[in-house]
């Protein structure tokens, strides 16, 4: 007889295999039944992060082009769908502390606290690589892997892309990578899927240290967003910033001149699964990031989890940001706005 | 404090013998040195010092031992060292002597053996560029011209250095034993992060690993010791990199 030495690896294992609503289907096509052509799917790929085979994103869909033949039928992709089986979330949730910051290194979207955060959380060893949604001159997001607090020289790393960001595939690159934590930040659909990874597979649940989530009311699928800019007159090779305040987009450019629409003219195109997202200020998060409920210039913070807590205090220790106090009513509008999706959600497609 | 007693060095005491013998000595090799001049200089080309075993020279590679695993080219402290794409798609080091400073680390760290030292250290070129090395031109030794009839070496006797003239050429290659194969085979280090998707057990050419659905909804995932060859491609592959090579111990 012949065994692997060590106690470092096994040579027989489990894996529990998920259920199966359509038994004689794949399960890529049981993704696709139940979550993708019910408009449930939010294109937080969580599942493409873990599909061995090959989900992608084609046009403003989530799908796998010759499943039939790639699929591997493991089941992870159901396994680690948020909204496979919907449980969905939504309130402030519970928090250590509810403050205003700016940071004093960074520019940012608001306080660029999101970006004090993961740079600082760099600084304290907690972690040894934080992903950031970058742009290209298009302003189509591409991801980046921040190792070093220098990187923050490419000044669009910061700022908010009315556009999704496959932040969860580069996670799962990341994970490989690791050797003290991954720290990421995301939308909560997102955020919701980095802790369905956390849950089903160790790997996850050890190597990701920080996980900031921001405010979101609704999000875009590149080419619709991109199309209606170009057609209001937007020059992606001047456009500096975008925001959505009181109810108006606004696209700043280099030059200083603005354009701004309300955001009803953008209703149509906001993409399908954030309708039925109730989930505004990623309560699943360590910490939460967003704009309401602060002043101008600063950045909402909501500290909820040890992780979170402990960097902000090196932060505040450091005297890297300035502090001030923000107003957890004023995100009552926005919590219950997206509260009121519930209802979008058709209910044999969700959670039963 | 009190000073220790010193000692003192006398010089040696010759008897009239001894100094007979020193100076016969001495004029002994002086009528020899005019008659056959002996000289400490060494006549290169003509003339090469015979380099240890441990000399580091030139580096040899032999692409049939290479394992790709990139050891070399990681511990290389001079970043010397870099990995090419072969046209049979493997990953092969090259040597940029620009930049090398004769550690050797990379011949210590080659887990194949395919890395070998010589004793050549004379290789000329005409410009930087010209110093990267391609794999193609590490698996033969350089072109040498030898016109060296004779090699030097020095030896310790009694304190002093001889120099020793030998006739022929010194041989270049230095012959290593080959490393002790370790016999290896493929574990899962983090079970619970294995998704179940059998890429694993559609890679492994030895049929080796095994994956069967049991009633209950559970996977059984089984690597087979006795047939796995330890050849790695399930843990290159693995689509959560959670297959390690471990070392086989049999019982
Ligand atoms: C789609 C979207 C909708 C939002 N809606 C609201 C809202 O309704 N109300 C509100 O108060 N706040 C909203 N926010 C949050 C707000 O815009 C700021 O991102 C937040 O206040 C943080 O600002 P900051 O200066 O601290 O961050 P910064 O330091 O500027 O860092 C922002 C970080 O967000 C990341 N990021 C940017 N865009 C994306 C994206 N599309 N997907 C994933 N990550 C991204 C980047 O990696 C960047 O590092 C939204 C953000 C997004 C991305
Ligand atoms: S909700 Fe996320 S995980 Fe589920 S199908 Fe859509 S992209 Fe994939
Ligand atoms: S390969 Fe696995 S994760 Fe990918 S679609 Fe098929 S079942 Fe889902
Ligand atoms: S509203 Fe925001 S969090 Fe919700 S699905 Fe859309 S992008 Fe994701
Ligand atoms: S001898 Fe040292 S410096 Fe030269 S290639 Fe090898 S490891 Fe690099
Ligand atoms: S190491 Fe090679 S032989 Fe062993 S299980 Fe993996 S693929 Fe098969
Ligand atoms: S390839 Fe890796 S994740 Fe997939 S079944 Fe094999 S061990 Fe598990």
């Amino acid at each position: 007889m012949a065994t692997a030495m060590g106690a470092a690896g096994q040579s027989e294992w489990e894996v529990a295999v998920p259920e199966k609503p359509l038994k004689d289907k794949t399960y890529f096509e049981n993704l696709k039944a139940k979550v993708i052509d019910t408009n449930l799917c939010s294109r937080c790929l969580t599942c493409a992060a873990i599909c061995p085979g090959g989900i992608t994103v084609v046009g403003n869909k989530v799908d796998f082009p010759d499943y039939e033949t790639k699929c591997l039928d493991c089941g992870a992709c159901v396994r680690v769908c948020p909204r496979f089986v919907y449980e969905p979330k939504s309130g402030l949730g519970d928090y250590i502390e509810f403050i205003a910051g700016r940071s004093k290194r960074f520019a940012g979207q608001d306080g660029a606290m999101v970006t004090e955060l993961l740079v600082s959380a760099l600084e304290m060893g907690m972690i040894d690589r934080g992903l950031f949604a970058g742009r290209d001159e298009k302003w189509a997001t591409e991801m980046f892997h921040v190792r070093e607090p220098e990187q923050l020289a490419i000044t669009t790393l910061g700022g908010t892309k009315y556009t999704f960001a496959d932040v969860l595939p580069a996670l799962k690159e990341a994970v490989g990578f690791t050797k003290r934590g991954v720290g990421i930040v995301g939308t909560p659909c997102i955020v919701s899927g980095v802790r369905k990874l956390q849950q089903e597979y160790p790997i996850f649940r050890e190597r990701v240290k920080l996980v900031v989530g921001l405010f979101c009311t609704e999000n875009f699928h590149y080419g619709d967003i991109s199309k209606f800019l170009q057609e209001k007159g937007v020059d992606f090779s001047k456009l500096i910033k975008t925001d959505i305040t009181k109810g108006k987009f606004i696209a700043t450019m280099s030059d200083g001149e603005k354009v701004k629409f309300k955001i009803k003219e953008v209703e149509e195109i906001v993409a399908s699964g954030c309708g039925v997202c109730t989930d505004f200020t990623a309560v699943e998060s360590d910490a939460s990031v967003g704009s309401v409920g602060s002043e101008k210039g600063f950045s909402t913070v909501v500290v909820r989890e040890e992780p979170a807590k402990k960097v902000i205090d090196f932060i505040k220790e450091k005297e890297h940001a300035d502090f001030g106090e923000a107003k957890p009513e004023e995100l009552d509008y926005l919590i219950n706005l997206k509260k009121g999706r519930e209802k979008n959600i058709n209910s044999d497609a969700a959670s039963s | 404090m009190k000073m220790k007693s010193m000692k003192k060095v006398v010089g040696p005491e010759y008897n009239l013998g001894d100094k007979i013998k020193t100076n016969v000595y001495a004029v002994g090799v002086a009528m020899q040195e005019s008659v056959y001049p002996h000289t400490a200089t060494v006549f290169y080309p003509r003339e090469r010092k015979k380099m240890p075993d441990n000399f580091r020279g030139f580096i040899l590679f032999d692409p049939d031992k290479c394992i790709s695993c990139f050891n070399c080219s990681f511990v290389c402290p001079a970043n010397a060292i870099r990995m090419k794409e072969a046209p049979n798609k493997r990953y092969y080091p090259t040597v940029d002597y620009g930049r090398c400073i004769f550690c050797h680390f990379c011949i210590d760290s080659c887990s194949g053996g395919a890395l070998k030292a010589t004793k050549i250290h004379d290789v000329a070129y005409k410009d930087m560029d010209a110093m990267f090395t391609p794999t193609e031109e590490m698996i033969e030794l350089p072109e040498i011209i030898r016109e060296d009839k004779k090699y030097v070496e020095y030896e310790i006797k009694e304190d002093d250095l001889h120099l020793k003239r030998t006739k022929g050429e010194d041989y270049l290659f230095v012959e290593v034993p080959p490393p002790k194969e370790i016999p290896m085979v493929s574990t899962c280090i983090d079970p619970g992060s294995c998704i179940g998707c059998r890429v694993c057990a559609d890679v492994c050419e030895h049929g080796a690993i095994s994956a069967s659905v049991e009633d209950g909804g559970t996977l059984r995932m089984k690597i087979d010791t006795d047939e796995c060859t330890g050849c790695g491609l399930c843990v290159k592959e693995c689509s959560m990199q959670i297959l390690m090579l471990n070392k086989l111990e049999r019982e």
